[in-house]
């Protein structure tokens, strides 16, 4: 009885502005007033996720590298991931900004909530991850029904990939997410899960991080046979391209003498988003191109 | 007296610029709001939740504030190294104290003190730490034999500053890869509004290490005449030395603290002013915090604005104007006599 009439006293006195806690993909609460109908995303990935479940109507705004699906550069730009403007996403008049635990600034997420501006934190790093982000967009947007239709399709078509690669002896891979200084994915690195699904064996796989300044001796030392370059470059920048010449040198290499050489888009493999089966089926073609003859 | 009325005119001048500055970097930003929401805001009769209320009195107020503290704070640091060392060129980036001060932040933040009052002192203190350290390390190596060398004490702040650099590099590739760029960027030295209360904080430090100075500036102009002529006028140097030595690793370790290392704005404010006011330090100080103020907040408000939505970091302004005008200065005013 006394128990049930401090239940009801709590219920009271908990304010009605905050009527809706929700957990963020780190676990720390967050209290929205209603379900968001206004959201600015700075994650390309979640950004991707929202159009993809039809949930586009509640973005009011994006980062400056939130650049697919084409629509996506359509909405209001609020800045670059690490340095966005805070004005920018103020005037935008959001009840809620998702940000990442991978590439936003905790400080940034610190002064919006100081402007009494909700932050929903996602965090990717595994296939299953995903889903579960893919979950989380879909509840934050209102489009739940599309979650399932959406998760289905990209399982299958991961599923499909598995399919074809297994049993097929695994070639070590050496995946280059930057050439100069030499960058490379570590065991926490989503980037090392996929090469495992595409039927691959990341030579860097043990490197107890998720992104690594790694040696090019040591590289070579693990005798890659097949080697994937990240190509940066979009539009007319040239920077971050790819530069499979500077490559060409290294003949030793089993990948260089067989000429498996390869460079991938990368913002198809490095987000964490719809785009995960596409950038996966990609990869398995480089590894195993006999698979898919 | 005619001093002192100059000093009124030239302050009230300055005041006046650096108010109109205030108001205008009020009605500017990537928010685009109309000049009469600002108005608004600003007289209070927006609705506390409203954008423009938002916008004008929790972002751009704020950042304003530590714009004019920092620029003041650095232009004085700058004038009591050049006072101290004798020498144009000194300034806390230039003699590598900046940088000091940056691995005392870093090595704070690694510590885990990240937000809050008590945080912003416990980084501030370590910042105090950093910045004396590496003056000290400054001082000892330009000063062994022979007194101070204006090319000795230089090349011993780019050592010192190299030094806490690569100190600074060692300890951001041991953290996680993904605060990397986070780090990055606040090392290139970014005004953010901050709260009220580690505001008030960085004005009271500020303002300590500024009177600290200003109270010293009439024996600093007699430092001027040299060590021994100072002396002689009953000036006791060496503690003279030590406590503007030590406001102004102060007032450094502070800005760098609250904003990042941002360089260059203690060489270019003074020596714009000894053009304006003479070399008199009584004159020098107090009008260096109001145009450090003016200029950085004009630094700042540029920054802010050119790539809006996205904002570059004011330190790259500052050594943008700066570098040139320490090679303009090195060639024309410190040519050995």
């Amino acid at each position: 009885m006394i128990r049930a009439a401090a239940v009801l006293a709590i219920f009271l006195l908990a304010s009605p502005a905050h009527a809706l806690v929700v957990r963020d993909m780190l676990g720390r609460d967050v209290s929205l007033t209603a379900p968001p109908a206004r959201i600015v995303s700075l994650v390309p990935s979640v950004t991707e996720t929202a159009f993809a479940l039809g949930g586009e109507a509640r973005l009011v705004g994006v980062s400056d590298f939130c650049d697919w699906p084409p629509a996506a550069r359509a909405k209001p730009r609020v800045g670059g991931m690490i340095n966005p403007s805070l004005e920018a996403i103020v005037a935008l008049k959001p009840d809620l900004v998702v940000g990442t635990d991978e590439g936003n600034r905790e400080e940034t997420f610190l002064q919006l909530r100081r402007l009494g501006i909700p932050v929903y934190v996602v965090h990717a790093r595994r296939v299953a991850e995903m889903y579960e982000l893919i979950t989380r967009v879909g509840e934050l947007t209102g489009r739940t029904d599309a979650v399932a239709p959406l998760v289905g399709g990209i399982r299958r078509r991961i599923e499909a990939v598995r399919e074809r690669v297994s049993g097929l002896p695994a070639p070590r891979v050496l995946y280059v997410l930057w050439p100069d200084p030499l960058l490379v994915p570590g065991r926490d690195s989503h980037l090392t899960e996929m090469i495992e699904l595409a039927g691959g064996h990341s030579i860097t796989a043990a490197e107890p991080v998720s992104y690594v300044r790694f040696s090019i001796e040591a590289a070579v030392a693990r005798a890659p046979e097949v080697i994937v370059l990240a190509d940066h470059s979009s539009g007319a920048s040239t920077a971050g391209r790819a530069a499979p010449e500077k490559w060409q040198t290294l003949t030793s290499v089993p990948a260089i003498r067989a000429g498996r050489l390869y460079s991938v888009d990368l913002s198809i493999l490095h987000r964490y988003g719809p785009r995960v089966p596409e950038g996966l089926e990609i990869l398995a073609r480089m590894i195993h191109p006999e698979a898919f003859k | 007296m005619n001093d002192a009325r100059r000093l009124v005119s030239v302050l009230a001048a300055l005041a006046v610029v650096l108010l109109a500055l205030g108001v205008a970097a009020l009605f500017v930003g990537s928010a685009g709001l109309s000049p009469a929401a600002v108005a608004r805001a600003l007289a209070g009769r927006a609705e506390a939740s409203s954008v423009e209320a938002i916008v004008t009195l929790s972002l751009r107020l704020p950042r304003v504030a530590v714009a004019v503290l920092a620029g003041g704070a650095l232009a004085v640091a700058g004038v009591g190294f050049q006072a101290l060392t004798r020498n144009p060129l000194a300034e806390p980036s230039v003699l590598g104290v900046s940088s000091g001060a940056a691995f005392g932040v870093v090595l704070a933040q690694i510590l885990g003190l990240q937000a809050g009052i008590v945080a912003a002192l416990g980084v501030a203190v370590f910042a105090f730490a950093g910045a004396l350290l590496a003056a000290s390390v400054v001082y000892l190596v330009a000063t062994a034999p022979g007194g101070l060398a204006v090319q000795t004490l230089l090349l011993a702040g780019v050592i010192v500053g190299i030094f806490f650099s690569a100190a600074i590099t060692v300890i951001i590739s041991l953290v996680d890869f993904n605060r990397l760029s986070g780090v990055i960027h606040w090392l290139l030295g970014n005004l953010a509004p901050i709260p009220a209360a580690s505001l008030a904080l960085f004005a009271a430090l500020a303002a300590g290490g500024i009177w600290l100075i200003l109270t010293r500036a009439r024996e600093l102009n007699l430092l001027a005449l040299g060590e021994e002529a100072a002396s002689q006028l009953g000036v006791d140097a060496e503690r003279l030395k030590r406590q503007v030595f030590i406001a102004a690793a102060l007032l450094t370790g502070t800005v760098v603290a609250f904003t990042g290392p941002i360089g260059f704005v203690g060489l270019i404010v003074p020596h714009v002013l000894r053009g304006l006011v003479g070399h008199d330090n009584r004159l020098l100080v107090p009008t260096s915090a109001l145009a450090g103020g003016a200029f950085l907040l004009a630094a700042d408000t540029l920054a802010r604005n050119v790539v809006a939505p996205a904002e570059l970091s004011v330190g790259v302004i500052t050594a943008f104007c700066g570098a040139p005008f320490f090679v303009w200065v090195l060639r024309t005013r410190s040519r050995p006599a």
